[in-house]
């Protein structure tokens, strides 16, 4: 009978994200992903900053808090500077999509050799619920009270496809973690951005739609049932570009 | 060693290499562009990496990042892209990461100019990012004096933990001059240094987190701390050329390229029997009051501040020390015209004759 | 003693290696020198200027109204700068390219058709060695022996057909500055 572990780089510490909230999964997921490739003692965890800057509290493992979307930024100098260490941003939406843009394309596009997890939940979380560059066309935050309207809020960013668009990007997918099929595709797919990292490959971006019941005022179970209907349409999981898949 | 002839940000960035730096990332802007230019091969030639970063708000995150690794690291600009670094700065100086920093400073504010200007002291020596953090400024005179500085800034960022800053003006960026190199630093061990996160193979400890974000009572704590740092640098740190001061009646204070049109003057004025001295600051900050404070006032007639500045930055520091014990004059450019050697001897000689009063 | 050289002209003729090598020289000659060029934004055809002093001791000012030695590359430089000049300054001038009558009479005058002579010698390129041939003769800044073995350390193994034709140009040059000499 397989024993069930918690994953090595997670701390025994209850988490303070919000009841229901998919962030735990997620950082448990990246914990075993890390396991996985046999990395809990050298991996470098870059902190964003939104609610996963929370993680510096449930993450036992080496971190450095970047400035606001600067975390690829961050993570190329520490990268440059020690090539064997395994290297991960984790990221939401405004972080990443918003104020950290440039950092994350032009990273992507140099083809950096380590990876990002993009936690993509459509709101700012810890700064309580606005518009998201990914906030759905309609959905209501505490700056657009009517729901975004893309007339003068455009639409929401997708970031998979514009980075799959680049050329130098090894491995690019996107996974919702509302099923446990969800949940179990993604851990491999993060294993397998890791692997590719150790092997030098460059750069690697996994997506994960996750959820945020505080801020889109939903109980944890009906965030599964919403992300079903409107987010899983309109950002469609799947693998965008994986350089290895095609030798 | 011969001297050699060498462009000013040439000679900073080899001088840095020397002093050990291994990573620089940056943004090109004028005047500085030579500076990521010169280290775009020359750090790989020595194990080093170079970054052309998307923009100055990325590459002094990067240098943030190369830094945390414990990897001496540096980035240069120019005004407008020294601002966009202060994000980075104020990170820095929080999670007491050491760096170099560089400002060629140009005319502002806004774009403003290419031309050299010395209008980015207030920025310098007061509120370089957010969060009422200090840096050490140095204020290079000479090609040799900004190698001198370049190649130990590393020495005061990490026994600080602190990033310095070095401001130097678009002229001396530009300029050749003489310079003797020092040798190559052996930085061997330097990268176990006490604020690296990188661990190494084998090495069994703690994980190691560094994070800008502090619970308020150990920010209280570390701004304590910084307090205690700043009052050691004014205590011990001070660097100042006093030139000429003993009998002087009047006192110039200038930095930089502006001293050296000073020096020449007050050589001209003694000459012919003025007694003309000069304070010129190194480190801007710490500010070398004690230069201004002890003047003997019953000689001193007034002081002269001469800065490509309008109005002038550096006359408050030195108001503070003078406290009205003999009046304070001013002049200069702004945006990019220099003074030459002529109009600077003759405004000196204009005060010094009583033609201002 | 302390010589200040002011070189002006426009973008892409030289003004700035003129400057440089000049330094160069007396640099590898053992004495101070600083260059300080100065352009606008435009990467090619803006004016140019630099300035150059050399002294046999360290060089406090790098900055100076007043010049010992003008080197006018154009018509545009010549104007621009020619009150600048000391009396009993020296003035080199592109006579191909500076038109005007030189009025001053407190300086010596040494007009140098360089555009003609680089046409003569099939490098367009070669301008401002030219310039520095006459300046040679006409002022110990420089000696021509001394730019000679400068330029020869530095393209002789690089470029042998270059530095040939920088060799004829400082003759050249030097010829047409001993004319005003004798």
């Amino acid at each position: 009978m397989a024993e069930y572990k918690r994953a090595s780089s997670i701390l025994s510490t209850p988490s303070g994200f919000c009841p229901g909230c998919m962030h735990s999964t997620a950082i448990k997921i990246i914990a075993e992903a890390v396991d996985a490739v046999g990395q809990s003692e050298t991996a470098m965890h870059i902190l964003p900053v939104g609610c996963s800057t929370l993680n510096l509290a449930y993450w036992k493992g080496d971190m450095i808090g970047a400035a606001h979307g600067r975390a690829s930024a961050v993570a190329t100098g520490f990268k440059r500077c020690a090539p064997d260490r395994l290297v991960f941003a984790y990221q939401g939406d405004g972080d990443l999509a918003a104020i950290g843009l440039a950092e994350i394309m032009s990273a992507a596009n140099r083809g950096e050799n380590f990876t990002v997890i993009f936690a993509n939940n459509q709101t700012y979380g810890m700064t309580g619920g606005q518009m998201a560059p990914t906030t759905l066309v309609g959905q209501k935050t505490t700056t657009c009270r009517e729901g975004r309207n893309p007339e003068s809020m455009g639409y929401p960013l997708k970031m998979c496809e514009l980075i799959s668009n680049l050329e130098a990007p090894y491995f690019v997918a996107r996974y919702a973690l509302n099923t446990p099929k969800g949940v179990i595709d993604a851990r491999k797919g993060i294993t397998k951005a890791f692997k590719y990292q150790l092997e030098g490959k460059g750069f690697t971006f996994i997506e994960l739609l996750t959820n945020c019941p505080t801020n889109w005022k939903l109980s944890p179970l009906a965030t599964i049932d919403y992300m079903n209907s409107n987010t899983i349409p309109y950002f469609v999981p799947g693998v965008y570009k994986d350089k290895g898949a095609q030798l | 060693m011969a001297k050699i002839l060498m462009k000013g940000c040439e000679a900073v960035a080899e001088a840095a290499v020397r002093g050990g730096c291994r990573f620089f990332a940056g943004y090109p802007i004028t005047p500085q562009n030579e500076i990521p230019e010169y280290l775009s091969w020359r750090l790989p030639e020595v194990g080093g990496a170079f970054v052309q970063g998307e923009s100055e708000v990325a590459s002094i995150s990067m240098v943030y990042g190369a830094s945390a690794g414990g990897t001496r690291a540096m980035t240069s600009s120019s005004g407008p892209g020294i601002s966009l670094k202060a994000e980075g700065i104020s990170y820095l100086s929080s999670t007491k990461l050491p760096a170099f920093i560089v400002n060629v400073s140009r005319g502002g504010p806004g774009l403003g100019s290419i031309q050299p200007a010395q209008q980015d002291y207030l920025q310098a020596t007061k509120a370089m990012g957010h969060g009422g953090f200090r840096l050490m400024v140095f204020a290079p005179a000479t090609v040799q004096e900004a190698v001198d500085i370049a190649y130990d800034a590393f020495e005061y960022a990490e026994r600080d933990r602190n990033p310095v800053l070095m401001l130097m003006d678009g002229c001396l960026g530009a300029i050749m001059e003489t310079v003797e190199l020092p040798p190559m630093k052996d930085i061997t061990g330097k990268e176990t240094a006490a604020w690296n996160v990188k661990r190494y193979p084998g090495e069994k400890r703690s994980p190691r987190a560094l994070t800008p974000v502090y619970p308020e009572m150990f920010l209280e704590y570390e701004n304590k701390q910084r307090a205690k740092m700043y009052e050691a640098w004014q205590k011990n740190d001070v660097k100042v050329e006093e030139f000429m001061l003993g009998d002087a009646e009047y006192v110039v204070a200038a930095y930089g390229i502006t001293a050296r049109l000073a020096k020449e003057a007050i050589l001209r004025l003694r000459a012919e029997g003025f007694r003309v001295g000069m304070i010129r600051p190194i480190t801007l900050y710490p500010f070398p009051k004690k230069s201004f404070d002890g003047l003997d006032y019953s000689l001193v007639k007034g002081i002269i501040d001469i800065e490509l500045a309008i109005p002038a930055q550096m006359r408050d520091d030195i108001a503070l020390e003078v406290k009205d014990r003999a009046p304070i004059y001013e002049f200069g450019h702004s945006g990019g015209i220099l003074m030459n050697d002529e109009d600077t001897y003759a405004q000196i000689k204009k005060i010094v004759t009583g033609g201002d009063k | 003693m302390k010589t200040t050289v002011v070189v002006s002209g426009s973008g892409g003729q030289g003004i700035m290696s003129i400057g440089t090598m000049l330094a160069q020289t007396a640099v590898s000659d053992g004495r101070e020198a600083t260059f300080l060029p100065e352009y606008g934004p435009e990467q090619r055809g803006g004016s140019a200027k630099c300035t150059v002093v050399i002294d046999d001791r360290e060089i406090i000012s790098p900055l100076a109204k007043k010049c010992d030695v003008f080197i006018a590359m154009n018509e545009q430089g010549y104007k621009k700068f020619i009150a600048d000049l000391k009396a009993d300054g020296i003035l080199v001038y592109n006579s191909s390219r500076v038109t005007s009558e030189i009025k001053r009479t407190d300086i010596t005058a040494v007009p140098v058709p360089a555009d003609d002579i680089c046409t003569e010698l099939g490098s367009m390129k070669c301008a401002n060695i030219v310039m520095i041939g006459a300046l040679t003769a006409v002022s110990d800044i420089v000696t021509k022996d001394g730019f000679a073995s400068h330029i020869e350390e530095k393209f002789a193994a690089k470029n042998p057909g270059l530095f040939k034709t920088d060799i004829e140009a400082l003759e050249k040059g030097a010829e047409y500055g001993k004319k005003i000499n004798s």
